[in-house]
């Protein structure tokens, strides 16, 4: 669907069963998206570091309608998720199991895995509530 | 260089709005298109072959080029289209007709907005397909409505906006729509019973707190205000138009700083300053509402209240024509006139100003365009009958 940029080792991390986010090696600032240069220091170097996949909602939408293909039937719930350990960059991934009640605030723990979506397994996060 | 906003520079001269059932259209979209640009010339008794420029936004299709033989048009001199796949986009349209019109690089040009299904496809799956990345897929987001639900429980449980506010603002749009002949509600208020019961599509939003779509196409001319005088209609000035986005904002893979706002704090803070005018100097208002919470949060960015008195402001009796103090989309809005990604916000703009509108405000002089909030880029624009 789309190809990879600035964030392909996201990608090939995710892949191996790792959570890797950039950090400016200028000014050490927590980038997300990825981006190729910082635009707060202008380096053009960005470390991949490994982080820890636990975070709390930010929010989240449990999904009613029919949106997505005949893979991911509703209802299923989406998260967004803080880090706090990597700048509180957000990032997105569904809820296991589906049926489980999140709120705002609530710790999650992560786990690389995959989302099939449009007959394809997406490298994706999948979170559960933390306790 | 003095503004050409303030002196009045800029006119819209006719208006066009062909709006069909989804998957109902009579003709292919290129053709519905040509039919509301003939009806905004006609309009304004300017010929058809006098056009020469277009703008849309919104990941319009229909390339101007293509529209010259059938409008027997001469030359086309400007040619232009706002970045976004959303209706973030719709006002800064009209400011980049303005540009075009204000720098002698064309004199007739027409905003124009078509969709029609059986070309286009359905308009959220055009619109998220303009961001789709795998971070989004692999998080089961593939709609609009997702993603607008997520900023939407944030306003409702980190900023405490009510609840009922959103149901006050969609009962506004079928309030006016009901009254509107033209609109897909005529004649339907909404059963306040049925929205609270009807089923969820992505929580907290139910089915009506979405915009469904239509088939259709709008087009506005835009010319000089002083070849707008010399025209048939009384010719309705563009007082301000502010477009984008400012630090924190944009296609952010849901890490914007503002996240529960619809973005347009900054935008609005320029449209203000630009015009000289104030939220209370605005006497209705036509404002994008993809989904109920977003038009809430358009509302609160424009400074027209804020968290802390919104469930004051937001209420029925404040919103409707001709009584409250600031009529609310008053053909029905998206939700209940139709939606064609929309353009049917400007061209109610235009109407009210003339004293046009099913639910008029009667001696309205000011009126507030806001485009699709929560868009990476947005606009609005203010439209008023003196300047």
């Amino acid at each position: 669907m789309s190809s990879p940029g600035a964030d392909l080792p996201y990608w090939t991390a995710l892949a191996q069963g790792v959570l890797k986010l950039p950090r400016c090696g200028g000014c050490s600032r927590w980038q997300w998206p990825a981006v190729w240069r910082c635009g707060e220091c202008s380096s053009w170097e960005q470390e991949w570091q490994q982080v820890e996949p636990r975070g709390t909602v930010y929010s989240w939408t449990r999904t009613c309608h029919p949106f997505a293909s005949e893979d991911l039937p509703p209802p299923y719930v989406t998260l967004l998720v803080e880090l706090p350990q990597a700048g509180k960059i957000r990032l997105l991934g569904l809820l296991d199991p589906a049926e489980a009640k999140p709120w705002i605030g609530a710790a999650v723990v992560g786990a690389p895995g995959a989302t099939r979506i449009g007959g394809r397994d997406i490298p994706a996060l999948r979170w559960r509530l933390d306790g | 260089m003095a503004s050409p906003f303030a002196s009045g520079g800029i006119a819209v001269a006719g208006i066009g709005l062909r709006q069909y059932k989804r998957g109902q259209a009579p003709l292919p979209e290129r053709g519905v298109l040509v039919r509301a640009i003939c009806d905004a010339c006609a309009d304004a008794g300017l010929p058809t072959t006098e056009i020469d420029g277009f703008v849309s936004y919104g990941d319009d299709r229909n390339e101007p080029v293509r529209l010259m033989p059938d409008l027997g048009m001469r030359e086309l001199c400007w040619s232009g289209a706002v970045w976004g796949g959303g209706g973030g986009g719709i006002a800064a349209a009209f400011g980049q007709a303005a540009a075009a019109i204000a720098s002698g690089q064309a004199t007739a040009v027409i905003v124009f907005r078509a969709l029609v299904q059986s070309d286009s496809g359905r308009l959220s799956g055009a619109v998220m397909q303009h961001h789709l990345n795998d971070h989004l897929l692999g998080a089961g987001l593939v709609a609009p409505a997702q993603l607008c639900a997520l900023r939407a429980r944030r306003m409702f449980e980190c900023h405490s906006v009510p609840l009922s506010t959103v149901e006050e603002l969609v009962r506004v749009s079928y309030h006016h729509g009901a009254r509107n002949p033209q609109a897909t509600s005529y004649g339907h208020e909404l059963d306040v019973e049925a929205y609270r019961s009807a089923r969820w599509i992505a929580e907290p939003f139910r089915l009506y707190d979405c915009s469904r779509e239509n088939d259709g196409a709008g087009a506005l001319l835009l010319v000089s205000a002083d070849r707008a005088r010399d025209l048939r209609r009384k010719p309705v000035y563009l007082l301000g138009v502010a477009q984008g986005t400012a630090r924190g904002w944009g296609d952010l893979l849901e890490n914007d700083e503002d996240y529960a706002s619809a973005g347009f704090r900054p935008v609005a803070e320029r449209l203000w300053q630009q015009s000289g005018l104030k939220p209370e100097d605005i006497e209705v208002a036509q404002v994008y509402e993809n989904f109920s919470a977003q038009g809430v949060a358009s509302l609160i960015d424009h400074g027209f209240c804020t968290y802390e008195n919104v469930a004051e402001f937001v209420r029925f009796d404040n919103l409707i024509a001709p009584s409250g103090k600031l009529p609310l989309n008053t053909a029905g809005g998206n939700f209940a006139e139709g939606f064609v990604h929309g353009i049917g916000l400007a061209v109610e703009a235009v109407r009210q100003l003339r004293g046009e509108s099913s639910n008029p405000v009667p001696g309205a002089k000011t009126c507030l365009l806001a485009g699709g909030p929560g868009a990476p880029t947005v606009s609005s624009a203010i439209f008023g009958t003196e300047y």
